[in-house]
C-alpha cells in the first residue's frame, strides 16, 4: 500500500505553549495494550507458536493512553467511568474562576506604557539576523512517496558475540551408558513381539492341519462306511428283486400247473362224456327217427297213407252201400 | 507413531482393546492408502483369538460390505483376505455365515483382479469345511462349475475343487445337474497330482446318489481313466479313485463295466502292495483309505458271478491279509465282510 503524507511545516513563532490536556476520560478492562498491525497485515514477530492468540503487544513507556511522569502533581483520574455530577459542576466552576482569575490577572499586568505624542512604539527585532514577521506564514507544500514496499529482507542470522567461558567435555568410552545393557528391554520387546505373533500363526496353522487331517480321516471312514451301507442297499434290493422274481415265477409256474391240469381233467371228462356221445346221439337220433328205411318210410309215407285212403273209400263206399241199403230196407 | 516409520505398509495400531476398533473406524474415515495400511494392520492383528473375537463381536462386518465395492482393487483382495483368516475359526465362520455378506462376496466371483478372485475362493473353501456353510453354498455350485472350466490358475482350481467336494458331499445333485461328471472327468488327466486328487475325492462325492453313479457309468472316458488312476504315483490319487470306483460298482451296471475293463487284478494288486519301511506310520495311515476303499469295491464286485468266481481263487490272499491286519479294526473287518461275500451261496 502506497500512501501519501504531506507534512505541512509550520513555521510559527518562538513562543511554545505547552497545554496538558485534562478532559479525558477513559476506563477499560485491565489488558496489556496491544500493538497495532502493520501494514502488511503480519505483526512484526515471525516467529510465534501457532496456535497463540494474534495479540500484539506493546512497549508500555510509547503508548500514548499512558499518563508518564509524576504522579503527585497530576489530575487524578476518577475510578468511575461516570464523573459525579458533583464533580463536574465542581471542575466547572474551577474552569470558571481559572478563566476568571486569567482575566483578572490580564487587567492588573503592567504593560508598557502608553506612547508620548508623537511617538509610537514599534515592535523591533533585536536578535542578531533579522527575520521578517509577518501574518502570511510561509507555507510549502512538500510531497513525499514512499517508495513501493519491499519484503523485509531476512533476518541475518543472529551470531551472537561470544560471551562466558569455554568449557570442554569429553565423553570417554563406557561412560555415558551401556549399549548391550540398554538395548535388551527393548529387544527383548521387539523380538517377543515376533516371536509371539508368529507362534500364533503357527499354533493356527497346527491347529488348521490336525483339524484337516481329523476330518480327513473321518471322511474316509465316512466314505468306506456309506459306501458299506450303499453296498448293503443295493444286495438288499437285489435280493428283494430276485426273491419277488422267483416268487412270481413260482406263482406263474403254480398257475400253469393248476391250468394244465385243469385242462387234462377237463380233457378227460370231454373224452369221458364224448365217449358215450356218439352210440347215445345215434340211439336218440335212431330213436327219433333220423335214420330210417327208406323203402320202409317210403312205403309208410306214401303207400300207406294211399292204401289206407284206399281202404277208407272203399269202406266209405262199402259204408255207404250199407247205408243206402238200410235207407232202402225202412 | 513409530508404526508409522516401521512400516509404511502398515497403519498405527493402538494399544490394547483399542486397536480393533480405531482401526475399523479409520477404515470408514480414510482414503485408499490409508484403507489399504488398515487392512494391512487388521489382517496381522486378527490372527489372534482376542482380536478376532473383538473384531466379529464388535459388529463391525457391516463395514466390509461397503470395501467390497472399493474401487481399488488391492483393497477388495485385502478385504477378502481378512475375511479368510477371519473364517479360521468357528465364531468367524459362524458370523460370516449369519451376516448377509455371502451376496456380495458371490458377486466379487467375476471381479476383474485376480488376486481378488482367489482370495474369494479361499474364503468360500474355508466356508464349505462347515456343513451349514456347505449349505449356504449350495446354490452357488453351478456358477462355481462354470468357474471350474474357465480358470487357469492350479491355486484357484483346486479351492474351487475342494469346495465342490464339500458342498457336493451335503447333496450331489445341483452337482450333477450342472453336469459334474464329464467337467471332472476331464480334470482327472490334469498334469498335477493335487488337482487329480481332488478332483477324483469330487467324483467320489458325486457318484454318492445313483444319479451320480448311473452317470459315471454312462460317461464312456470316465471309467477308463479311473482305472488308468488307480496306477497312479500318488496314494492320495490312488485312494480316490479306488473310492470313485468303490461307489460306481455298487450298481450292476458298474459292476459290467468294471469287470470289462480287467479291474480286478488292479486292485488286488493295490492290495498286496507293500512300502518301503521308511515313515511307515504316515504311509500306513495314507494307505489306509486305500485299502479300505479296494477291500469294498472287491467287495461290491464278488457280488456278480464272474466277480466272484475270480475272487474265489484269489481268497487265500485275502485271508492272509486279514491276519496281517491285526490291530485296525476297520481293515480287519472290511476284509471279514469281503471274505463272506465272496463264499456265499444262494
Amino acid at each position: 500500500m502506497i500512501g501519501a503524507i504531506s507534512i505541512q511545516l509550520q513555521i510559527s513563532g518562538s513562543s511554545v505553549q505547552t497545554t496538558v490536556r485534562m478532559c479525558y476520560h477513559f476506563s477499560r478492562p485491565k489488558r496489556l495494550p496491544q500493538m497495532r498491525r502493520n501494514w502488511l497485515g503480519c505483526s512484526p514477530t515471525r516467529f510465534k507458536p501457532k496456535n497463540a492468540v494474534p495479540r500484539h503487544y506493546g512497549n508500555i513507556m510509547y503508548d500514548r493512553r499512558v499518563v508518564r511522569g509524576n504522579t503527585y502533581a497530576k489530575h487524578i483520574l476518577p475510578t468511575t467511568a461516570q464523573p459525579d455530577p458533583a464533580e463536574i459542576r465542581r471542575q466547572q466552576a474551577n474552569r470558571r474562576r481559572a478563566i476568571a482569575r486569567k482575566q483578572a490577572r490580564e487587567q492588573f499586568r503592567p504593560n508598557t506604557p502608553e506612547a508620548l505624542e508623537g511617538r509610537k512604539h514599534t515592535d523591533v527585532q533585536t536578535e542578531l539576523y533579522l527575520e521578517e514577521l509577518s501574518n502570511i506564514i510561509a507555507t510549502m507544500d512538500i510531497e513525499c512517496q514512499t517508495d513501493p514496499f519491499l519484503d523485509r529482507p531476512a533476518t541475518p542470522l543472529f551470531i551472537p558475540a561470544k560471551s562466558g567461558k569455554d568449557v570442554e567435555t569429553q565423553i570417554e568410552e563406557g561412560e555415558l551408558f551401556d549399549f548391550d545393557i540398554e538395548v535388551q528391554p527393548v529387544l527383548e520387546v521387539l523380538v517377543g513381539k515376533t516371536i509371539e505373533q508368529s507362534l500364533l500363526e503357527v499354533m493356527e496353522e497346527e491347529e488348521l492341519a490336525c483339524l484337516k487331517a481329523q476330518q480327513r480321516a473321518f471322511e474316509e471312514l465316512r466314505n468306506n462306511e456309506l459306501a458299506e451301507v450303499q453296498r448293503l442297499q443295493e444286495m438288499e434290493r437285489r435280493h428283494n428283486e430276485e426273491k419277488e422274481r422267483r416268487i412270481a415265477q413260482q406263482r406263474e409256474v403254480l398257475r400253469k400247473e393248476k391250468e394244465i391240469a385243469e385242462k387234462i381233467a377237463a380233457r378227460a371228462y370231454t373224452q369221458q362224456y364224448l365217449a358215450g356221445l356218439l352210440p347215445a346221439v345215434f340211439t336218440s337220433l335212431r330213436r327219433h327217427g333220423y335214420f330210417y328205411n327208406p323203402v320202409e318210410k317210403d312205403i309208410e309215407t306214401n303207400f300207406f297213407p294211399w292204401l289206407m285212403d284206399e281202404v277208407n273209400n272203399r269202406v266209405e263206399r262199402r259204408y255207404t252201400a250199407r247205408e243206402i241199403l238200410d235207407s232202402k230196407r225202412h | 507413531m513409530a508404526g508409522a516409520l516401521t512400516d509404511p505398509t502398515r497403519a498405527p495400531v493402538a494399544f490394547g482393546r483399542r486397536a480393533v476398533p480405531q482401526l475399523f473406524g479409520e477404515l470408514l474415515r480414510a482414503g485408499a492408502a490409508a484403507r489399504l495400511r488398515a487392512l494391512t494392520s487388521l489382517c496381522d492383528l486378527v490372527h489372534e483369538p482376542e482380536r478376532l473375537y473383538q473384531a466379529v463381536t464388535g459388529g463391525f462386518l457391516k463395514q466390509l460390505k461397503v470395501l467390497f465395492r472399493d474401487e481399488d482393487p488391492s483393497v477388495r483382495a485385502k478385504t477378502c483376505e481378512l475375511l479368510h483368516l477371519l473364517t479360521s475359526h468357528s465364531i468367524g465362520r459362524q458370523a460370516v455365515l449369519a451376516s448377509s455378506l455371502l451376496p456380495p462376496l458371490c458377486q466379487l466371483l467375476d471381479d476383474s483382479s485376480f488376486s481378488c478372485r482367489r482370495n474369494v475362493h479361499r474364503v468360500l473353501s474355508r466356508l464349505a469345511l462347515l456343513p451349514a456353510g456347505a449349505e449356504a453354498l449350495l446354490s452357488l455350485v453351478p456358477k462355481l462349475m462354470l468357474k471350474l472350466t474357465k480358470e487357469e490358475d492350479e491355486e484357484v482350481q483346486l479351492l474351487l475343487l475342494s469346495t465342490l467336494t464339500h458342498c457336493s458331499r451335503l447333496d450331489a445333485l445341483p452337482g450333477l445337474a450342472s453336469d459334474g461328471v464329464s467337467l471332472l472327468g476331464r480334470k482327472l488327466s490334469h498334469r498335477s497330482s493335487i488337482i487329480r486328487r481332488e478332483a477324483a475325492a469330487a467324483m467320489m462325492a458325486l457318484s454318492v446318489p445313483m444319479d451320480g453313479k448311473r452317470q459315471v457309468c454312462e460317461d464312456a472316458e470316465v471309467l477308463p481313466v479311473l482305472v488308468g488312476l488307480l496306477r497312479d504315483k500318488d496314494v492320495e490319487v490312488q485312494a480316490n479313485a479306488a473310492g470313485v470306483i468303490m461307489n460306481t460298482v455298487i450298481i450292476t451296471t458298474g459292476k459290467q463295466r468294471c469287470l470289462d475293463l480287467d479291474v480286478l487284478p488292479v486292485l488286488l494288486g493295490l492290495l498286496s502292495e507293500k512300502h518301503g519301511d521308511d515313515d511307515e506310520e504316515e504311509m500306513k495311515k495314507r494307505r489306509k483309505a486305500l485299502i479300505m476303499y479296494v477291500l469294498r469295491a472287491l467287495t461290491s464286485l464278488a457280488e456278480a458271478p464272474n466277480g466272484r468266481r475270480l475272487l474265489l481263487e484269489q481268497l487265500p490272499l485275502l485271508e492272509k491279509k486279514a491276519e496281517a491286519a491285526g490291530a485296525d479294526q476297520d481293515i480287519r473287518r472290511a476284509t471279514q465282510t469281503a471274505i463272506q461275500v465272496i463264499t456265499w451261496t444262494p
